[in-house]
């Protein structure tokens, strides 16, 4: 039965905005905009509400007389107000209500989703609660009604059993108080509604709090429009020693209220608390949807090549923007085709979106939109990058090999020149991928700071067997052409926080590191950093001089080399061991610290659970490397480390 | 068509005013019908104890704690308050309205909307707030009742009963 009602309602939806794609076009439809529209009314509802306030007098005469010469004296600014406060608030609940309807069709609110899903509907009675609020202080005819059914909705309760509407039983009996009262929850309210609106998206990975501007403004210019044309205004002065008779009732707000007299108050908290918890329970109800593990698939995301976990039920773009990667995306309802990408491998339930944006042919060829598409097992995508964090243009770029130097036996720096003497802005820890001629892309890491971007400095290490990487040490030379695109990655230094910076390096992994820490003493950054560099052996810390040299030079800078296999001709006195047992033997509550951690996917797995185990908050930990999902077939396993990739 | 997209979208907004203009005020409700009169029955009075006091035997005080040998027993329970509303000879509303409290030892709260035909009508409000017996306060009224005007009924004991206001 469920599953009918969801698929008519998807029907119904898709048709609808499929109509409206039409007149909006996909990007500005503002069917896909449901709850940013509710958050634009809500700013709307605010701020012409706090223009009525500074007219607004709490008292029983002063009220309905400072509505009155708002609407009527001042009808040009304040009675447009009091009308596009009214409206706003009434189209709020209308777009909230096809908000939490369009979760509900397109079975949106199971899983990990039930978080959204309750403070949504805690959200719209806290609307509800403030509108019916709003309607008590103009004190006309309404406002006593509402005043009055209110009282005896709520004395049905057995708290009050008839005493609440004592204070409304006579026209002596309401006072100036009462207005103060009112006033106050009129504010209280809506700033509750404000917070929880801010912990309702806190869990949509980039949720957006605010329609695009054109759907804005002619929103808000229709509104001024029938603001203009049918302005809200009172009805007589309240009377309590008359009788409510017939009155224009808002049926955005006041819809159970008839039922109060219809059955009565009982069953309308009967009606209105089953509803609830009917609407509360709805996430954890069959039918159940359990496509695969509990814990999820994970996604190998290229061109990031990057692992990361998906729940169940949660689209790829969700997944994606969630772990930082900055996969384009627009409607994020199947309606605009920006997030549209290829499933290189696995199996994915494409979603339901608009036929226009993706054609069968596409789909036969493995195109999916990956904001509607879910995954059925572990998968492999590619995504073609429109920008990166902060809006850096991700671009294909042609250099030449400016010089090159051999650090080690088996690490190469490389230095490029990119064609026409052009600067690339990037953050530091971010990747290029170089492309090879086939088409094949290799990953490596900026290892210069942005400001010495005027050559873009790399770190390659010789993988037996390699291609590229034997290309670079056996042929490569001076003057060689190379193709790149760039730049990629959201592991880059976050310069928000104040806590001690850890990096943890290692082998090539100290190629990003060295960006940041350069870019770090650049900026004047005045944090405290501790680089720990693992390696086998002595001959593998390739450019140990220049973190000794940093060491030297800036008071907040300290370096620890760690060898975990040293050999008899390093006669090595330093630390040894596994590079992160050796901080937790540094650090054993690591709660106040920030961890970058750059290297192979052996050492971040074995890491990560040892930092977090000593107190490490997960939103200090940064890494590119994630837990393997040994399902995926990648053409290139090792592209997942960092530094020394492939 | 770029134009038919403008006249779309204008399509779609209108509807969309419409419907929040609309909805906002109509349909019209009615509370109370026309040609009605409303009479509400609103107290809040505390019932006789259903138990009288009594005085406690020497015997019974001396098994009691020192700090609790009160002279007089009084159980707290107090007596439900009936009430009957009569208009033209017709009971209309008639109920026992239990105290308030665990203990039962609160008062009787009671609120009722009566809606009643508008013109001349003689109302008759009887109360007893004693456990047994007849009523105990009487009071008899006749109201040239108005459409749309509201009387409330009030009780209070100090000022010798019920209150017809409005």
């Amino acid at each position: 039965m469920l599953t009918l009602i969801h698929r008519s309602g998807r029907w119904l939806f898709h048709r609808a905005e499929g109509v409206f794609n039409f007149a909006f076009g996909d990007r500005l439809n503002p069917l896909y905009y449901l709850g940013p529209i509710s958050y634009f009314l809500f700013w709307i509802v605010v701020a012409s509400g706090l223009y009525l306030y500074v007219f607004f007098s709490t008292g029983v005469n002063q009220a309905y007389d400072s509505v009155e010469y708002l609407t009527v004296q001042q009808w040009y600014l304040g009675g447009v107000m009091r009308s596009l406060h009214r409206y706003a608030s009434d189209g709020m609940v209308f777009f909230m209500l096809l908000h939490l309807g369009r979760h509900f069709f397109f079975d949106q609110y199971r899983s990990f989703r039930w978080f959204s899903w309750i403070t949504g509907i805690v959200l719209l009675w806290l609307v509800y609660a403030a509108g019916i609020n709003g309607y008590m202080l103009p004190w006309d005819r309404l406002a006593q009604f509402v005043v009055v059914a209110t009282a005896e909705w709520f004395d049905w309760l057995p708290i009050f059993n008839g005493t609440l509407i004592r204070n409304f039983i006579f026209q002596e009996s309401v006072n100036d108080r009462l207005f103060s009262l009112l006033s106050f929850i009129h504010i209280g309210i809506p700033l509750g509604t404000l917070f929880l609106l801010w912990v309702h998206t806190q869990r949509v990975p980039q949720a957006r709090t605010n329609p695009p501007w054109p759907i804005a403004v002619t929103l808000l210019a229709a509104l001024v429009v029938l603001s203009l044309v049918k302005p809200a205004v009172s009805l007589e002065r309240a009377d309590l020693s008359a009788a409510v008779t017939t009155i224009p009732f808002d049926w955005f707000y006041l819809t159970v209220y008839p039922l109060i007299y219809e059955w009565s108050p009982g069953a309308v908290w009967a009606l209105t608390g089953g509803l609830t918890a009917l609407l509360v329970l709805l996430p954890w109800l069959p039918p159940k949807r359990r496509l695969g593990p509990q814990e999820g698939f994970h996604i190998m995301v290229h061109p990031d090549n990057r692992i990361i976990p998906v729940r169940e039920g949660e689209s790829v773009l969700d997944a994606a923007l969630k772990e930082g990667i900055p996969m384009p995306f627009e409607c994020r309802n199947g309606g605009c085709g920006v997030c549209k990408g290829t499933v290189l491998s696995g199996r994915v339930d494409p979603g339901l979106y608009q036929s226009n944006v993706l054609t069968e042919e596409e789909r036969q060829a493995g195109k999916a939109l990956f904001c509607v598409c879910t995954p059925l097992s572990d998968i492999e995508i590619e995504y073609e990058p429109k920008e990166a964090p902060g809006g850096i243009p991700v671009k294909t770029y042609t250099a030449r090999v400016e010089r090159m130097r051999k650090l080690s036996p088996d690490v190469m720096q490389v230095f490029l020149k990119p064609g026409g003497g052009e600067k690339i802005r990037f953050y530091p820890g971010q990747y290029i991928n170089i492309i090879l001629p086939d088409g094949e892309k290799r990953a490596f890491s900026f290892a210069t700071a942005p400001h010495l971007a005027d050559l873009i400095e790399l770190h390659v290490r010789l993988i037996p067997g390699g291609r590229f990487t034997t290309h670079v040490f056996n042929e490569m030379k001076e003057g060689d052409p190379v193709r790149f695109e760039g730049p990629l990655g959201a592991f880059f230094l976050r310069e928000d926080s104040r806590k001690p910076i850890i990096f943890v390096a290692g082998a090539t992994g100290f190629a990003p590191v060295k960006a940041m820490v350069e870019h770090a003493f650049h900026t004047g950054l005045k944090r405290q950093m501790l680089l720990y560099w693992g390696v086998r052996s002595l001959k593998d810390l390739y450019l140990a001089d220049l973190p000794h040299q940093w060491e030297r030079e800036h008071a907040n800078f300290k370096f620890v080399p760690v060898l975990s296999e040293a050999r008899p001709e390093d006669h090595w006195q330093g630390r040894t061991g596994l590079v992160h047992e050796a901080i937790i033997e540094d650090f054993p509550d690591l709660a106040e610290h920030q961890i970058y951690a750059c290297g192979s996917v052996a050492m971040v797995e074995a890491a990560h659970p040892a930092f977090v185990s000593h107190g490490l908050s997960a939103d200090d930990c940064f890494s590119d490397a994630f837990k393997l999902a040994p399902q995926i077939q990648a053409r290139a396993t090792e592209m997942v480390k960092l530094g020394g990739r492939l | 068509m770029k134009a038919a997209r403008f006249v779309a979208q204008a399509l779609l907004y209108v509807p969309l005013m419409v419907i929040l203009g609309y909805f906002s005020t109509q349909p019209r409700f009615t509370d109370i019908a026309h040609g009605q009169a409303l009479v509400r029955l609103s107290f809040s009075h505390a019932g006789a104890r259903k138990v009288e006091c009594r005085q406690r035997t020497p015997e019974e005080l001396a098994k009691l704690p020192p700090n609790m040998r009160a002279a007089m027993d009084c159980p707290r329970e107090r007596s439900p308050v009936k009430v009957e509303i009569e208009m033209d000879g017709r009971v209309i509303f008639a109920a026992d309205v239990p105290p308030a409290g665990f203990t039962k030892d609160g008062a009787s709260t009671i609120y009722r909307r009566l809606p009643v035909a508008a013109g001349k009508h003689r109302f008759v409000a009887r109360l007893r707030d004693r456990p047994e017996g007849e009523f105990n306060y009487v009071h008899e009224e006749s109201l040239d009742l108005a459409p749309g005007r509201a009387v409330v009924i009030d009780f209070n004991a100090a000022q010798g009963g019920f209150l017809f206001k409005g």
